[in-house]
């Protein structure tokens, strides 16, 4: 069984996420899932990759931190995050989180603000590949 | 020894990812700020967070101790 919080170069399947979460427990009725991929247009520039670089022990530490409290903080049954740190293309994917409840309220509302948490607590940064030349994203909504 | 930590479009202006800074007793956050600030200006006005040991620290007067290791982060955007 692989770690329910990773940070990773290499790609994840989600199928493999969700095979895990549903493991968890047999009381499962709702899975809700966000998975973030690279686009290849960004603030109207064409984007030919996107390069991450990550604070990977505090990043970690956060994404863990961040799932015990939406497991708690919405009742859920289990909870995974996964995200990428290397060079993508477009197309490829980046970050997958899954939420599992008794209900889907519950996982709905959970993988939202996981992800809406990741992008402002956990230190990750994205840099642009352009034709114009490389540019650090600040920050999307 | 302090360690300080820059990364993403910090480390970029920095034009490093560590710095040692000698550790003197009573060191505070703010001395090493200072001294980051002093020798890259640039750098620290596009700081929004700073980690001592992993952990976010929003005093300046926090004390320090000897090896701790000082994350100077632009705003993030993993995601």
């Amino acid at each position: 069984m692989t770690d329910p919080v990773r940070i990773q170069q290499e790609d994840f399947s989600q199928d493999a996420e969700i095979a895990a979460l549903k493991a968890s427990s047999k009381r499962m009725g709702g899975i809700a899932t966000f998975l973030g991929c690279a686009r290849d247009f960004s603030e109207g520039r064409d984007v030919s990759q996107i390069s991450f670089e990550a604070y990977g022990s505090m990043a970690l530490a956060e994404m863990r931190k961040l799932r015990e409290e939406a497991i708690s903080k919405f009742d859920l049954l289990d909870a995974r995050i996964v995200h990428r740190v290397t060079t993508v293309q477009a197309g490829d994917n980046i970050v997958f989180i899954a939420a599992g409840a008794a209900h889907r309220a519950a996982a709905f509302d959970a993988c939202r603000w996981m992800i809406d948490e990741l992008k402002q607590r956990v230190p990750i940064w994205k840099k642009e590949v352009t034709p114009e030349g490389e540019s650090w994203v600040t920050q999307h909504p | 020894m302090i360690k300080a930590l820059f990364f993403g479009p910090v480390a970029d202006r920095v034009q490093t990812r560590e710095m040692d800074i000698e550790y003197t007793d009573g060191m505070t956050l703010h001395d090493i700020t200072h001294k980051v600030g002093m020798l890259h200006p640039g750098a620290l006005s596009i700081v929004s967070f700073i980690a001592v040991n992993q952990e976010q620290v929003h005093d300046k007067q926090t004390a320090l101790n000897d090896n701790d290791e000082i994350a100077f982060m632009a705003k993030f955007s993993g995601g």
